[in-house]
């Protein structure tokens, strides 16, 4: 009986020995569908940094069409006719509901902009980290990075009226801050980086898109730099600053209107396309589907011969009705999936010129500015009072009908305090001029 | 199984008496058959009151030598309930017996590599027939059968295309992120449930890949195919499957061959399915068309109601289809001492409610078991399945205009959307898609090639009296090659609004799950044959990979339908590839079927696990205790009292890639490739989840188990359970997966059944089920926080993580506060089954179902309020919802039904009857009718109360975007047996 006993358990156990070799140690287990972030934390090569550099070139466009068509519809410029009904729904106010922090429009823009500034606090991080590169080399990676990070939070701002500006530790964030110390530190950043690209060389070591044709150079892209700075100071009420950077950036009164840095697009599986574009309604084909309807306010309140109405927008063949709004234009603003979008182009900083002009009391430099503006729209020169107060009515409303649709109104008129003047188009309808900050953001308190 | 040695033990003793008892004087002869009509060999004959008795041959004739007659012979086989008849001639004796209802010999699996009797399970181990899972109606999968039918599960359909879309829940909620199927093991095999995204969301708009309604592919099994399902609810059930158990174990074990004459089956099955319920069109009149929609669309509903004196009724158009089911299967088995097999086909034909909608599957199977000698046995299944199904446009999108709920909503009745002679379908003037367009020329298709490959050999090393060791290595294959296929021609109206029209995406997917499992199983009898000990040890492996690769195009040249003939393309590919390997113990030990006690532990790893090499521990313990078989037990009535508890624990690894953190590849305007973050934050250092269940209950048969009940209470808690949490979106990542939570669910299940009539030619057999579970979540270290993929948001409504409440609360922002609006959890659910044999040849049978208490939330009504084509609008109340905010609040609609699920006839012809018509050829017909969904009560205004939009996984459920509309099938059946 022993025996027996004992015969089975070594039976049992050689038999279970045996096969246990088959359960060798597993290995590590690596990611195979995709580069990991430790890879290129430490020692990247400048091929790695180059490819982190088209990282955040890739990102800066992610969230730009919710960001445009949400404070576009916030503002009343436009209505998003297309299957989620909170286009025409939430941000407009229906029935008295107010605006939610977890849902699409809310997201988007927060997350695609942090999207990008990781990207380029990651590119950061790697060129500090590297022997690949000199001191020279690293420069232009770091005045890249910092301008892209330092735009994308004046973005933040415009939307959502303050930003977390420290984000190196995801675990450890900094405070999101009001607009005042915000822009304090985007300003700062922007400056910084600036004498980062001042030491840069004459070239890059990386290559950026074609968007970036002619601000392709340490000393191009600081004259797109400097335009940012210029933004940030008119938005920080800082008139002197913005003509100061005005003065080194490309801004040129006399020149070609379209001058700037763009985001363009392409069509491949990992590329993304113009959001903002939609297909323009023929006769034949109208498009009744996903379409971006003008707000007739737009048309409506157009001064005559004002060939920007007609540029940016056509007549529908029949006019489009959804969720109780009515609109008889549709957009033609871009021409198609891969048409750029521009980052900020000499327009805009003509207009920041005259904003700047009229903070400093400049008020002749601020007429001539927006005649330039006038002129080029088809329309004859300024003819109302020569007034700070006049003239800032004017200036807002050259940016409306040359940035339309381009994520400005909304801010414009938060900024100057007229948000309430826009037009009620339904009854129970409200008016909003700033999106919540995501839920999500609570995740680490 | 035990219990079979002891049968045979029987049965050798019974040959051995056979010489002895030739003196006699009387010999009666005979056939034993089955209810269904087959000859039941290897009966035993015994005349009563002797210990004088014979076996049937393999034809099931016997022929049994008295010493006078009247005698009582008594004859019973595994199976079947004993039946005595008095014999006072020597006249050829007909008897049939009829199946066990009793679940008295039935076995349960209770280690990974032996069972136990049920009466003496620690567990609620429910388990369903194949007479409980196809005896009724036709079903075409396995998991849409399972309605009604176990105690603790709860099933929603996620879609009602054909070829399903159902999500098993066992005992709630356990796992957030992870996996909530359970484990389905087929013959011994892991099988592959997964669903399979098409990539139709790049034509469609839709949110996510489980937006797609991609069915999921236990579709592929043949529930005909089953011979009996277990299901282990729990973690204390499951504990030996370790850390893929936490979600529950499905075991199914498929026909197998039986000795004797080989018998084949051919059935046929004839249905047709139409849609469940019609919401019906809003009622237009002229003038309230004026009053929503102005003189213009007022003027063009009178010109169809002037042209064909109706509107055109688009519900009935697009889902008004009465599809036809056929479903054909032949099938042998049979075999001798030493090899059994069971060989079979079926072929299911299923077209649906939709137009150009349909699942077809042929299923191919051989089953064989060979002894090859007294030491070794070999078992082998093997499954062939080739299915397709075409799924058409359903659910969520953003503007694709081709989910037909989604562009219905929108469409207004007075618009003619018909082809004109020249085949050109007019645009939608209200909506991005003419929905007779996409019925009639947009597809998606997927087509599935799997084999399911099922091995064993057993070894008997050692058989004494007391000791009996035998060594068990078993393992399977999984391979599944599915294609999808989706096609929107280049003239759908959303594509003419698109730079590139027309839309192609091509899947091929490969998935290989291998599994193997070695065990040592020493049974050991002591104390006088008072204790048996069952002893088991081994190991287990498991290897599962996937690589997936879809290629899209668009911008198609007109009428091709080659990705290649598109202007622009992309390829995505995932690769994912995990092992887990574990160790295994168990002892359980049997005192006189009295006390039944079991301890085991498992260990497990997995490369998964942020660590892949380290090990994971799952104990179990339970006990059962059998008062009815103690030796004072006096209550002849009560003949089973069982109390019983168990305890165990499971586990769950994270989901593959909760490790990593990585870059995705990105391109700027067709330059070269650069990288940028992926949106996950990995956790190197992420864990299994873990379940700790308690269960206890008890079991009660009374008057010779005619009546019985079965009683138990669980207590689950799911620990470190690992979620996808939002980050803060300005760390530059979106998520992270990683433990962060512990969840508790708790519930009862009741099971009553009684043979309420035994009559000759009457019989009734009911049974009444009973069950509920609640959720908690009791630990959560992040803020609360919505779901991803589990609704849209707490605008319109969405799954939210909270402590102290339910995992499945819905909660949305209701004037700026968040709040509970609505559970998907039902209170309770119970169903009802019955069996009435009439007169003998008459089975009358019926399902009845009944969910009580879960809430919906009903997005459909938002859309269709936004288009003004909700039925109700007409009425106060349908107006009064028109002005209130679009919140969660106004969605949540009580969503419980009781439902006549499954209901059928069937009628047996006589023996006699098919005897003089077809001789022996044929040795019974059964013909009968039956139906599925054929009755619902319930007060959910739209298709169906069950519903998901998100698909299987995760926590979705009750969540509704116009969803596939659920069908009524009918069913004709012959059945043949030669």
């Amino acid at each position: 009986m022993k025996n027996i006993y004992k015969n089975i358990i070594r039976c049992s156990f050689l038999a279970l020995l045996a096969i246990s070799v088959i359960g060798c140690t597993f290995d590590e287990v690596i990611d195979p569908n995709g580069p990991s972030v430790d890879g290129v934390e430490a020692n990247a090569t400048i091929g790695q940094l180059n490819e982190l550099v088209i990282g955040v070139e890739s990102s800066f466009r992610f969230g730009h069409g919710t960001e445009t068509t949400a404070s576009g519809t916030m503002a009343r410029e436009l209505y998003l006719f297309n299957a989620d009904p909170r286009n025409t729904g939430d941000l407009l106010g229906k029935n008295g509901i107010g605006l939610d922090n977890n849902s699409f429009y809310s997201t988007a823009q927060w997350n695609g902009s942090y999207r990008c500034i990781k990207n380029a606090r990651l590119l950061i991080g790697a060129v500090n980290n590297t022997d690949a590169v000199n001191e020279t080399e690293a420069n232009g990676y770091i005045g890249f990075a910092k301008t892209i990070i330092a735009y994308e939070l004046i973005q933040m701002l415009k939307s959502y009226d303050r930003a977390r500006i420290d984000i190196d530790d995801p675990e450890n964030l900094g405070p999101i801050l009001e607009f005042g110390p915000a822009m304090d530190a985007i300003r700062q950043m922007l400056n910084e980086a600036n004498q980062n690209l001042g030491n840069a060389g004459s070239e890059f070591v990386f290559g950026l898109s074609e968007g970036f044709e002619g601000f392709d150079t340490p000393d191009t892209f600081s004259s797109f730099n400097r335009g940012v700075a210029a933004l940030a100071a008119v938005y920080d009420n800082d008139g002197q600053g913005a003509l100061n950077a005005l003065n080194n950036s490309f801004f040129d009164l006399n020149g070609d209107l379209d001058v700037g840095p763009k985001h363009v697009f392409g069509l491949g599986g990992n590329d993304i396309i113009n959001q903002v574009f939609r297909v323009a309604s023929t006769e034949e084909v109208p498009n009744n589907g996903d379409q971006i309807i003008v707000h007739n306010s737009f048309i409506e309140d157009a001064e005559e011969g004002d060939e920007r109405v007609a540029e940016k927008t056509q007549p529908r063949p029949d006019p489009s009705t959804q969720d109780g709004l009515t609109g008889t234009h549709e957009s033609t603003l871009y021409e198609s999936v891969l048409s750029p979008i521009d980052i900020i182009r000499n327009e805009e900083l003509i207009l920041v010129y005259a904003e700047a002009s009229i903070l400093q009391n400049n008020l002749e430099d601020a007429e001539t500015a927006l005649n330039i503006i006038r002129n080029a729209a088809g329309l004859p020169d300024y003819s109302g009072a020569i007034t700070s107060e006049a003239l800032t009515t004017e200036m807002l409303r050259q940016r409306r009908y040359s940035l339309w649709s381009e994520n400005h109104r909304m801010f414009d008129l938060r900024r100057y305090g007229l948000s309430n003047t826009l037009p009620i188009d339904r009854e129970g309808d409200q008016i909003f001029n700033t999106l919540p900050v995501p839920l999500s953001e609570n995740a680490n308190d | 199984m035990k219990q079979f040695d002891n049968k045979g033990r029987l049965f050798l003793l019974f040959l051995f008496l056979l010489p002895g008892i030739f003196y006699a004087q009387q010999t009666i002869t005979g056939t034993v058959n089955s209810a269904d009509g087959d000859v039941v060999p290897f009966a035993n004959v015994i005349e009563e009151g002797t210990s004088n008795g014979t076996t049937t041959d393999i034809e099931g004739n016997f022929s049994i030598t008295v010493d006078n007659l009247p005698v009582t012979l008594a004859f019973s086989s595994l199976g079947y309930e004993t039946f005595t008849q008095e014999v006072g001639n020597t006249n050829p004796v007909q008897v049939t017996l009829v199946e066990s209802t009793e679940a008295l010999e039935e076995v349960v699996v209770t280690g990974l590599a032996t069972s136990i009797k049920r009466s003496n399970a620690a567990n609620a181990v429910s388990s369903v027939s194949s007479e409980e899972l196809v005896g009724t109606t036709g079903q075409s999968t396995v998991d849409g059968a399972l309605y009604g039918k176990v105690a603790g599960v709860n099933i929603t359909s996620t879609s009602g295309a054909p070829g399903g879309g159902f999500a098993l829940r066992l005992r709630g909620i356990s796992s957030i992120n992870g996996n909530n199927q359970p484990l389905i093991i087929v013959d011994g095999v892991y099988i592959n449930n997964r669903e399979v995204p098409s990539g139709l969301r790049f034509a469609s708009g839709a949110n996510s890949a489980n937006e797609e309604n991609s069915g999921n592919r236990l579709a592929d099994l043949d529930p005909n195919d089953i011979e009996n399902i277990e299901i282990l609810k729990g973690s204390s059930a499951a504990a030996i499957y370790g850390q893929r158990g936490n979600a529950g174990v499905i075991i199914i074990t498929t026909k197998r061959g039986k000795r004797g004459r080989t018998k084949v089956n051919f059935a046929q099955d004839v249905g047709v399915q139409s849609i469940s319920n019609r919401l019906g069109m809003r009622p237009w009149t002229a003038a309230i068309v004026e009053e929503v929609f102005g003189p213009d669309e007022r003027d063009k509903f009178l010109a169809t109601i002037a042209e064909r004196g109706e509107l055109y009724d688009f519900e009935d158009i697009i889902y008004g289809n009465d599809g036809l089911i056929t479903e054909t299967r032949l099938s042998a088995n049979g075999g001798n001492e030493k090899t059994q097999f069971y060989v079979g086909g079926s072929f299911r034909d299923e077209e649906g409610i939709i137009k150009n909608t349909g699942f077809e599957r042929l299923s191919l199977r051989a089953n064989i078991e060979h002894k090859i000698s007294e030491t070794f046995s070999l078992t082998s299944t093997t499954n062939y399945v080739e299915s397709s199904s075409s799924r058409s446009f359903t659910g969520n999108e953003n503007d694709g205009g081709l989910s037909y709920g989604y562009t219905l909503a929108f469409t207004r009745p007075w618009n003619n959307l018909f082809p004109d002679e020249n085949g050109n379908y007019p645009n939608n003037p209200n909506y991005s898609g003419n929905p007779i367009f996409v019925r009639d020329q947009a597809k998606n298709e997927d087509s599935n090639n799997r084999i399911i490959q099922g091995l064993s050999l057993n070894t008997n090393i050692l058989d004494t009296d007391v000791n009996r060791l035998r060594f068990n290595i078993s393992g399977g294959l999984d391979y599944l090659a599915n294609e999808t296929y989706v096609y929107v021609p280049e003239t759908h109206q959303a594509q003419l609004g698109t730079e590139n029209p027309g839309f192609i995406a091509v899947g091929k997917n490969n998935f290989t799950q291998v599994n193997s499992q070695a065990a040592l199983v020493w049974d050991h009898t002591t104390l006088e044959g008072d204790l048996d000990l069952t002893t088991q040890a081994g190991i287990t492996y498991l290897y599962q990979d996937a690589n997936t690769v879809l290629s899209r195009g668009s911008g198609l040249l007109a009428g091709q339908t080659n990705v290649q003939n598109s202007s622009t393309q992309a390829i995505s590919q995932f690769l994912s590839e995990e092992e887990d390997f574990g160790y295994f113990g168990q002892v359980e030990g049997n005192y006189r079927d009295q006390f039944i006690a079991t301890v085991g532990y498992r260990l497990d790893k997995s490369t998964r696990n942020g660590d892949p090499n380290e090990l994971y521990g799952f104990p179990k313990a339970s006990l059962a205790v059998n008062l009815a078989n103690m030796d004072f037990w006096g209550l002849e009535a009560l003949n089973q009292l069982k109390l019983r508890a168990a305890y165990g624990e499971t586990g769950n690894p994270a989901g593959f890639g909760s490790t990593f953190t990585s870059y995705t590849s990105t391109v700027v305007a067709d330059g070269p490739v650069g990288q940028t973050l992926a949106g996950q934050k990995g956790d190197p250092n992420i864990e299994p989840e873990t379940a700790k269940e308690f269960e206890v209950g008890f079991d009660v048969g009374a008057l010779n188990n005619r009546i019985r009940l079965e009683a138990t209470y669980y207590n689950k808690t799911v620990d470190d359970l690992i979620l996808t949490r939002q980050l803060p979106s300005s760390s530059g990542f979106t998520t992270e997966t990683t433990n962060l939570a512990d969840l508790k669910n708790y519930g009862i299940e009741l099971a009553l059944s009684a043979d309420v009539i035994r009559a000759d030619r009457f019989r009734w057999n009911t049974r009444l089920q009973f069950y509920q579970n609640r959720s908690e979540i009791t630990r959560l270290d992040v803020p609360a926080f919505a779901q991803p993929g589990a609704g849209f948001g707490t605008g319109l409504g969405t799954i939210y993580i909270e402590e102290g409440q339910p995992v499945t609360q819905l909660v949305g922002n209701i004037d700026g506060e968040l709040r509970q609006v609505g559970n998907v959890e039902p209170d309770f659910q119970m169903a009802w089954n019955n069996n009435i044999t009439l007169f003998g040849q008459f089975d009358l049978s019926f399902l009845w179902q009944w969910k009580e208490g879960q809430e919906n939330l009903n997005l459909s009504e938002y859309l269709t309020d936004l288009g003004q084509t909700t039925p109700d609008l007409n009425t106060p109340e349908g107006q009064a919802r028109l002005d209130t905010p679009a919140n969660a609040e106004r969605f949540v609609e009580d969503a419980s039904y009781i439902r006549l699920r499954e209901a059928a006839l069937y009628y047996r012809l006589p023996t006699k009857a098919v005897k003089t018509a077809f001789g022996s050829v044929v040795e019974s017909i059964k013909i009968g009718v039956s139906g599925r969904n054929l009755i619902t009560i319930t007060d959910y205004s739209s298709y169906d109360p069950e519903v998901s939009v998100n698909g299987g996984a995760g926590l979705s459920n009750g969540i509704e975007v116009t969803p596939f509309p659920t069908a009524r099938q009918m069913y004709f059946h012959l059945n043949v047996n030669f």
